[in-house]
């Protein structure tokens, strides 16, 4: 047939038309039926513009005899959009296309596992948005290349590498199994909706696995991923979701050459906050809520938390200082008192790390009685992930400025500040400190006197007398072991101003982050 | 109908309010005890206490029902 312009614009139209049925009315209306978007109705809602690369990639859609039904689009759609005026690589597996497994059938991946969409992100050094909904694998993908794949042939360089280059976020609205489960959690932030299923193998397999019956909200359902940290945050709805993401890349630079955004901040710098003095109760068995804290001293609305569920003895989040975005950890005395077990270590772990990456300052809010201890914190490895804890800390290649709000006990207070670095720690007249507090261990330090005394409950009253003088905060202050003593009410003011000061010294840290110098142990 | 979750692990320690009593939004219901903490858990809205699922002493959970209130 010769070539005309008009017959083969029409064959692009034809195939574009093919392109926006996604897997056919049937599978596009179950979809909605169970309350979800499409993959083109996610896109759309996040992105204003959509440069769509692969559009017309597809496949021959065969029965189960071998027969063609007809020409289906490709599991996966992606391209360059903007998301909030920022340009960024998006993209997501299309469920209704074989469940959304892995473009096996294609030349070149589009994304999900490594493909096109990564390659954009690493190439024009812009964030990678992904929304995961997928089954993983799919035995299908074997009669597409006529043999068995040894998944080690498979490279996942690009998804690590990208880690150390650009904000990498994800979102699961469905289900996300095995492979999909995979790539999402190689990224800085990722959430699920309440609805949503996450886990490495199915009921189906679990039950040929162990032999046992598992309802699939009772293996992978969000209160299980948000639990066990696999996934940091739970949306109410796909909205949520994706306003979420939307959210955390408010706070994060397009690349980790450049300066996190800041923002015009409408809430000054010298706002005091009185209402410190009430949140904080006098009797020191009374605990707060920490995020009424942060959200006293830090901009506005700006408090984003992650991690709510697991974790508990931190609360962790972004937040805005004068409009410079930041990394917030604060201790959360309502939970094992605040002491630092394995799951808060490696919460705070993760913090920490993407702020070092991304070039925000940390703002800690100090109230941690130790590192758990006791059965349940050994079998948690609490000593090794606490370490890790303060091993993360003081390679953190950004500004901390810390807050000592209560309790400063152990190696626990090791994770609050750098003192290989400015070590600036801002104590308020609550702070106390010590290598242990004083009833545990005069008890431990001086029992032989006390056992010997003729009357060791006298003996003992007079040993923490003598050190409850010594533990008086004004005392350190005085020997310059804490840097500076502070109104509470002023904190915001004070942490404004280190913060503007030190962002000349962090613009010359850009770049990958600098070379470790030591290994994680 | 509110069902009021501890979000942590402790033992309850007092116990401030009964059954088909009228409460407020922000009144203390039940305290636990953690780690030398009192942990307060409050009514986040105006209500009736309807069923109290624990008992003075009780070792809880994170996740575990302590009280619901109802309208």
């Amino acid at each position: 047939m010769t070539f005309t312009w008009e017959a083969a614009l029409a064959e692009l139209d034809r195939r574009r038309a093919l392109s926006r049925e996604l897997g056919g009315e049937r599978r596009v209306t179950r979809q909605r039926e169970q309350g979800r978007l499409t993959i083109r109705e996610r896109i759309a809602k996040i992105s204003q513009e959509f440069s769509e690369v692969g559009e017309f990639a597809a496949f021959e859609e065969l029965d189960a005899y071998g027969n063609s039904i007809g020409m289906l689009p490709s599991s996966y759609v992606c391209g360059l959009a903007k998301v909030d005026g920022r340009t960024v690589a998006l993209g997501g597996e299309d469920f209704t296309v074989r469940g959304g497994a892995p473009q096996t059938y294609l030349d070149r991946m589009k994304g999900g596992l490594g493909g096109f969409v990564e390659d954009l992100a690493h190439e024009y050094k812009i964030p990678l948005m992904m929304f995961l909904e997928g089954i993983g694998g799919d035995v299908a993908a074997q009669e597409d290349k006529g043999h068995a794949y040894l998944v080690s042939s498979i490279s996942w360089k690009r998804s690590f590498e990208l880690m150390s280059e650009v904000p990498v976020l994800s979102m699961i609205s469905g289900a996300a199994v095995g492979g999909t489960a995979a790539r999402t959690v190689i990224s800085h932030f990722s959430v699920m909706t309440k609805d949503s299923v996450f886990f490495a193998g199915g009921p189906p397999l679990v039950k040929r696995a162990l032999g046992i019956d598992m309802d699939k909200y009772e293996l992978g359902g969000a209160a299980v991923a948000t639990t066990s940290g696999a996934i940091d945050n739970v949306a109410e709805d796909e909205e949520d979701a994706i306003a979420q993401m939307q959210t955390v890349l408010s706070y994060l630079p397009q690349n980790v050459w450049q300066m996190p955004p800041r923002v015009e901040c409408t809430d000054p710098v010298t706002r005091r906050a009185p209402e410190l003095l009430k949140i904080i109760p006098e009797n020191r068995r009374q605990p707060y809520q920490a995020p009424r804290v942060i959200k006293a001293v830090v901009d506005e609305g700006s408090f984003f938390q992650i991690g709510a569920g697991w974790g508990k003895s931190v609360v962790t989040g972004l937040a805005r200082i004068d409009g410079i975005p930041i990394g917030v950890v604060a201790s959360n005395p309502r939970h094992l008192g605040g002491a630092l077990d394995a799951a808060a270590a490696e919460k705070q772990v993760r913090l920490v790390d993407m702020c070092s990456t991304f070039h925000l300052p940390i703002l800690y809010f100090v109230d941690v009685p130790g590192f758990m201890v006791g059965p349940e914190a050994e079998k948690g490895n609490v000593m090794r992930w606490g370490m890790r804890a303060i091993q993360s800390m003081v390679q953190a290649d950004v500004p901390v400025v810390t807050v000592q709000v209560r309790k400063a006990y152990g190696l626990a207070a090791s994770a609050t500040s750098n003192p290989d670095r400015l070590g600036l720690r801002l104590a308020w007249p609550t702070g106390a400190w010590g290598d242990l507090p004083i009833g545990g261990g005069v008890e431990a330090a001086y029992s032989r006197e006390i056992a010997a005394a003729d009357d060791p409950d006298a003996m003992r009253a007079e040993i923490e007398a003598r050190m409850a003088a010594l533990v008086d905060p004004w005392r350190t202050a005085e020997a310059f072991g804490v840097e500076q003593m502070i109104d509470p009410r002023e904190t915001r003011e004070v942490v404004a101003a280190f913060l503007n000061a030190s962002l000349t010294g962090l613009e010359t840290s850009l770049g990958k982050p600098r070379q470790q110098w030591s290994l994680r142990p | 109908m509110t069902l009021i979750e501890s979000d942590t692990a402790g033992t309850v320690w007092k116990i401030l309010v009964t059954e088909g009593q009228a409460v407020s939004d922000g009144d203390t219901l039940i305290i636990l005890e953690s780690m030398k903490m009192e942990i307060p858990f409050e009514a986040e809205e105006d209500g009736v206490v309807q069923t109290i699922h624990v008992a003075e002493g009780d070792v809880i959970s994170d996740g575990d029902a302590l009280v619901t209130l109802g309208g």
